[in-house]
């Protein structure tokens, strides 16, 4: 690599090194920053990796699986899981006992049968690894939690338990073929809550664009601290090259530098943003009473090799992105596409900066890309569109701040002010990257904070509808869901203070859809025929707290009497369905032709639904399932599912218990988005110190300059209020112009990439509350700057200096 | 939230510790620690006086038949296991292993009640291991099982042993019929017994060490063995001889032990020989039988044989020299090329063995507690 001596090499680096030797700080500063930097990104990677663990263990371990149920509808026993073993097929027991007295719920599980759980498909990959290389049985997470006990030890408990309150499920990983299944059994779903499918996907791919933000925002800061020192080092440059050094001969010796530089600081920076991930992620896993005492963020270990090669490459490419750019402009010879590679690679901000075409770019920029992002029908392009807006954004808003100074100075007739106005338009101009990237970091903390907010909402009120009812008892095979409903009608205590509704789930045919074809996927295009149908009776209040999106005047008094249906948000976007419509549908050879009552929130479920009244349904419709949502009030349940047992002569009766199931899903739900705002914190601290470190180094160099008010009679407080005052306005500032663009990213995600993505939007919410916290961390952060500046004020009088100097200009 | 017993301390622990202690025992770890403390944990358990409740074989033990064929819950450890040189129609050389362990948990003698399945009892853990070697490749799988439920278990007679689908029964006719089935192989063995058990040692008793530590031992020597491989969807025919080993005891290795090295041979000249070495930091201790193809099977004391490991693959030895000068026995055990170790919870090498030199022949080979895998 190196075209001359190695002594040659070894003299130019010391000359260029030498000026860091007088400007220790500065070296300081730009190590400072790669760490930081480094820190941040690996930091909120972690975090980021560990939310998406944590979710993808919070949906394993609320996630459906299968079970095995007795045709007859009686009761499972050991008897049956060793007829089952013996038959070759993968069962594991599941032995749940409720013991109010001795600690809420147990399950019991049987280690030794989990074996072939994990074993599944995993035989030919294990047989070619080393003990130690294979992967952890997947079946260890589900059995981490407190919850879980020796199926003997629950055996045993439950004995003293009421045989109500003791069930065993058998859960199967289904065998293949299905026909392998005694024709004594039958498979069912065994779930321990919803599975929250597609919206946890959406939570996902909106933590990747995060990052990729987060990755965006740590390398313009980097940019900026190192054009910071590039534009030091100038002179330096300009006298070696007028002893003879040729330019490239430079460049190289830089490279070498940064390189060496960026080693030293990466590897710390990685293991302090591995440390801060730790500590965040500890410190809420501490505070968190969890259900399951394994933190499920600990389980990722993730290698040291991935981050720091992201960040060496990182800083490399952007610390040296003026060769990069040079290669660029040879290369790309069209002016649109030369002057958006000298955008994406930074332009010198003390010359091009001020020339004219720039503010128009901005504008064509944004223009196209918030068309683009309104219109765009892929989710690359609207991806692509908020690049254009963020890159238009970068550009206009150290502009705006400028060009506003520079108004402001020209109206003003007040010298101190004047002077003010045009030095906080030199900030603006010359600390543009490190502001623009607090800008970003602003905005995307501010899309964060409302989406999660938003996720969190919907997770909630998703689960509030799902499991609205206290309790669910399942219809076993073969009982008669109708008299067990008359019975429940004529239960005094639940019709005074308890609610309750039955419901049948099945099937139902839509004639063929007239779909707009802009907005149709073709993978529901052919569920279209079939959508589900869910018949519910009668209505009680479980349902009518259900959220509706639109509805005619009394939606549920027509639904009771049986005078319309209700269908889902997805089966109205797609049909599409309005109030008032007719739904033709057949149900079991019937047909009937019904007005849409009302449009229900799905939170992001994708299938179309239909919602009937019970008594409508056709006596030939044999529906896939039967249960009973039951809140049993004053009623004790135990009674209620007693009573059912006699009715339906089982030896058992299914309860699940909502309550429970909501309390392990809040709790891992809680956690993920605990994690999610540990993210934005860290990237918002961050980028504060950047801006802090920054705008210190920057108003030292200054300091001399700032001196010079002393010497024009102010007093040093006066001067420290007028610094106050400059590095307030700009911090306030670059707050203020991330409000819009945070506001129209949540916009973005919310309703452009997650409708491209998944189908379906979700509501979108905006809060003025957290706009005024962030308000308040721009004000830290311009104060503390002011107070650096105090001791730099303190320092020697004022040096000689050229006449442009002393006119503000910069050098 | 739901507050109830720890997972990790309670449950968690005692598994393992079942888990361990039954694999531990069985194999000595290939990829455990050399012993420290004695032969992982259970000779811990012995020193301490936890296994007074344990019977402990000792010399003047005798064979009880058919009743040793089933299990002894008063000994903490036992097992079934074969082993067998079969061939293919094309004459494609097959190793097969199959092996059921119990490991007891709590003692109990044979006139106790066991306790009621519906208990979900943990008195005692099964495993069971099965291995398929043909063509370079070795396949192994394992299963565990709770005992007193029915999932796992054995009877003398007719004799039975299962653990889910993989099972050992005894037919009408006398023969054993050895059924396992795993996701991607199996296979389904006829097994014709000539001979009558060959009882080790002092009349069953094998010792395991000089101090006298040991445990019950018999195998029967000549088995002709025709039936199915399935692999990879395709049905085999396959025919040999195998090997029967039962065993049991409380304490198997003595503390400082570090693992074994057994070896059971079809010699050419109608001989069989059974030899083992459990080793330990100032050698070992060396016991066999010499078994005529007429006449009384003979114990081999230590001084009369030798062990000497010639060749390895990594960590464990593969290639092995077998001395025994009274019978002019100076011959080489080779395993064919690959790895043959059975990568279950405890990792141990089980690979079926060539025999040259003074005799030809071939047999099988199992070597335990050898730090790391080939």
């Amino acid at each position: 690599m190196l075209l001359f001596p190695a002594s040659q090499f070894s003299n130019l680096f010391s000359a260029l090194f030498s000026h860091y030797r007088r400007h220790p700080l500065q070296l300081l500063a730009l190590a400072l920053m790669i760490m930081l930097a480094t820190m941040l990104w690996t930091g909120v990677n972690h975090l980021t990796t560990q939310a998406r663990a944590s979710l993808g263990q919070s949906e394993q371990a609320v996630a459906a699986r299968s079970q095995l149920e007795r045709v007859d509808g009686q009761a499972l026993t050991v008897a049956d899981f060793v007829t089952l073993r013996r038959a070759g097929l993968c069962v594991m027991p599941w032995l749940e006992v409720e013991s109010p007295g001795q600690g809420g719920r147990l399950v019991g599980v049987d280690p030794l049968a989990a074996g072939c759980f994990e074993q599944t498909g995993l035989d030919a990959v294990n047989e070619s690894l080393e003990p130690s290389k294979k992967p952890e049985p997947a079946w260890t997470p589900m059995l981490n939690g407190e919850p879980f006990i020796d199926i003997s030890e629950a055996a045993a408990l439950a004995q003293n338990v009421a045989s109500r309150n003791v069930s065993l499920s058998l859960l199967i990983v289904p065998p293949e073929p299905a026909s392998a299944l005694p024709a004594d059994y039958r498979m069912t779903g065994f779930s321990l809550g919803p599975d929250t499918g597609e919206l946890g996907d959406s939570f996902l791919l909106n933590l990747d664009a995060l990052g990729f933000l987060v990755l965006l925002i740590t390398a313009l800061l980097l940019r900026s601290v190192y054009q910071l020192g590039m534009a030091q080092r100038r002179d330096s440059f300009a006298l070696l090259q007028r002893f003879g050094v040729m330019p490239s001969a430079i460049n190289r010796v830089l490279l070498v530098e940064i390189l060496l530089l960026a080693l030293l600081s990466v590897v710390p920076g990685v293991w302090l943003g591995r440390l801060l991930a730790g500590t965040v992620s500890g410190g809420f896993g501490q505070a968190l009473d969890s259900l399951f005492d394994t933190p499920l963020y600990a389980g990722q270990s993730q290698s040291w090799l991935t981050p720091t090669a992201t960040m060496m490459a990182i800083v490399l490419v952007v610390c040296l992105a003026q060769n990069v750019r040079a290669l660029l402009l040879r290369t790309v010879a069209v002016w649109p596409l030369a002057s958006l590679a000298k955008l994406l690679t930074g332009a010198d901000a003390g010359t091009e900066f001020r020339q004219k075409p720039w503010p128009w770019l901005a504008l064509l920029l944004a223009v196209a890309g918030l068309a683009m992002a309104l219109l765009a029908q892929s989710l690359p392009l609207v991806f692509f569109a908020v690049a254009l807006v963020f890159a238009a954004t970068g550009i206009a808003a150290p502009f705006a701040i400028a060009a506003l100074s520079a108004t402001l100075a020209r109206k003003t007739r007040e010298p101190l002010a004047r002077w003010r106005h045009t030095e906080l338009g030199v900030m603006a101009r010359r600390l543009a990257l490190p502001l623009v990237a607090l800008q970003f970091a602003l905005a995307m903390v501010l899309a964060v904070q409302a989406l999660v907010t938003v996720f969190e909402a919907t997770f909630d009120e998703w689960l509030g509808q799902r499991l609205a009812a206290d309790y669910f008892i399942e219809v076993p095979a073969g009982a008669n869901a109708d008299a067990a409903a008359q019975w429940l009608a004529a239960q005094p205590e639940l019709a005074q203070s308890g609610d309750w509704h039955q419901v049948a789930s099945g099937v139902a045919q839509l004639p063929a859809t007239a779909n707009d074809p802009t907005t149709a996927n073709p993978k529901m295009d052919r569920k279209a025929q079939s959508v589900d149908l869910l018949a519910v009776g009668p209505v009680s209040p479980l349902l009518t707290m259900w959220s509706l999106q639109a509805a005619n005047d009394q939606p549920w008094q027509g639904f009771a009497a049986g005078e319309g249906v209700m269908v889902n948000e997805q089966l109205a976007r797609r049909y599409p369905l309005a109030v008032g419509d007719t739904l033709a549908l057949t149900l079991a050879n019937t047909r009937f032709e019904l007005p849409v009552l009302a449009i229900y929130a799905d939170y992001g479920r994708p299938a179309g639904e239909v919602l009937i009244n019970l008594e409508l349904l056709p006596d030939e419709f044999v529906p896939a399932f039967e249960s009973f949502s039951i809140s049993p009030g004053a009623s004790d349940i135990a009674l209620i599912s007693d009573g059912l047992q006699r009715l339906w002569q089982v030896d058992s009766v299914r309860v699940r218990d909502n309550k429970r199931i909501r309390e392990l899903a809040d709790a891992v739900f809680d956690q993920t988005f605990l994690l999610t705002r540990a993210m934005t914190f860290v990237t918002l601290v961050l980028a504060a110190i950047a801006l802090l470190i920054m705008g210190w180094v920057f108003f030292s160099i200054r300091a001399w300059y700032f001196r010079l008010l002393q010497v024009w009679g102010l007093t040093k407080r006066q001067v420290l209020a007028q610094l106050g005052q400059l590095a307030l306005t700009l911090t306030l500032s670059i707050t203020l112009l991330a409000l819009p663009l945070g506001v129209w990213l949540t916009w973005v995600l919310v309703h452009r990439i997650n409708p491209l993505a998944f189908g379906w939007s979700l509501p979108m919410a905006i809060y003025p509350g957290f706009w005024l916290q962030l308000g308040v961390v721009s004000v830290l952060i311009g104060l503390s700057i002011t107070l650096l500046m105090r001791s730099q004020l303190g320092g020697s009088g004022p040096k000689p200096v050229s006449a442009a100097s002393l006119r503000g200009d910069e050098r | 939230m739901i507050k109830t017993q720890n997972w990790p301390t309670g449950f968690l622990q005692k598994a393992a510790t079942l888990v361990l202690l039954s694999g531990a025992a069985l194999l000595a770890g290939c990829s455990q620690e050399p012993d420290t403390g004695g032969f992982a944990g259970l000779a811990q358990a012995v020193d301490s006086g936890q296994s007074d409740s344990f019977l402990q074989p000792g010399p003047g033990d005798r064979l009880r038949f058919p009743d040793d064929w089933g299990p002894h819950p008063q000994h903490r450890i036992e097992w079934w296991y074969l082993t067998a040189n079969l061939q293919t129609a094309d004459g494609e050389p097959v190793g097969v292993q199959w092996t059921q362990f119990r490991q007891a948990i709590e003692s109990r003698t044979a006139a106790t009640t066991p306790p009621a399945a519906e208990q979900w009892p943990l008195q005692a853990a099964w495993m069971a291991h099965a291995a398929v070697s043909l063509e370079g490749e070795h396949r192994f799988a394992e299963k565990f099982a709770r005992g007193d439920i029915g999932q796992a278990g054995a009877v003398a007679s007719p004799l039975d042993v299962w653990l889910d689908d993989w099972r050992l029964t005894q037919q009408p006719d006398g023969a054993l019929r050895l059924q396992v089935n795993t996701p991607e192989w199996g296979y389904d063995l006829l097994l014709r017994i000539q001979g009558e058990p060959v009882a080790h040692g002092d009349q069953g008793f094998s010792a395991k060490s000089a101090s006298g530590e040991g445990s019950m031992y018999f195998s029967l020597v000549d088995i002709a063995i025709s039936g199915e491989l399935t692999r990879k969807g395709e049905t085999q025919t396959v025919t040999g001889r195998g090997w029967f080993d039962r065993e049991w005891s409380s304490q198997f290795l003595k503390t400082g032990q570090q693992g074994w090295d057994w070896f059971a041979l079809h010699l050419d000249s109608g001989d069989k020989v059974m030899a083992f070495q459990l080793r330990q930091q100032d050698g070992g201790f060396l016991s066999g039988t010499w078994i005529p193809q007429s006449g009384e099977p003979v114990a081999l004391p230590p001084e009369a044989l030798s062990l000497t490991p010639l060749g390895f693959s990594g960590a464990t030895p593969n290639l092995w020299r077998l001395q025994i000068p009274q019978y002019q026995v100076d011959i080489k055990l080779t395993a064919p090329a690959g790895s043959y170790i059975n990568n279950g919870l405890f990792p141990y090498w089980e690979s079926p063995v060539s025999v040259s030199g003074s005799h030809g022949g071939e047999g099988y080979m199992e070597l335990t507690g050898y730090r790391g895998s080939p």
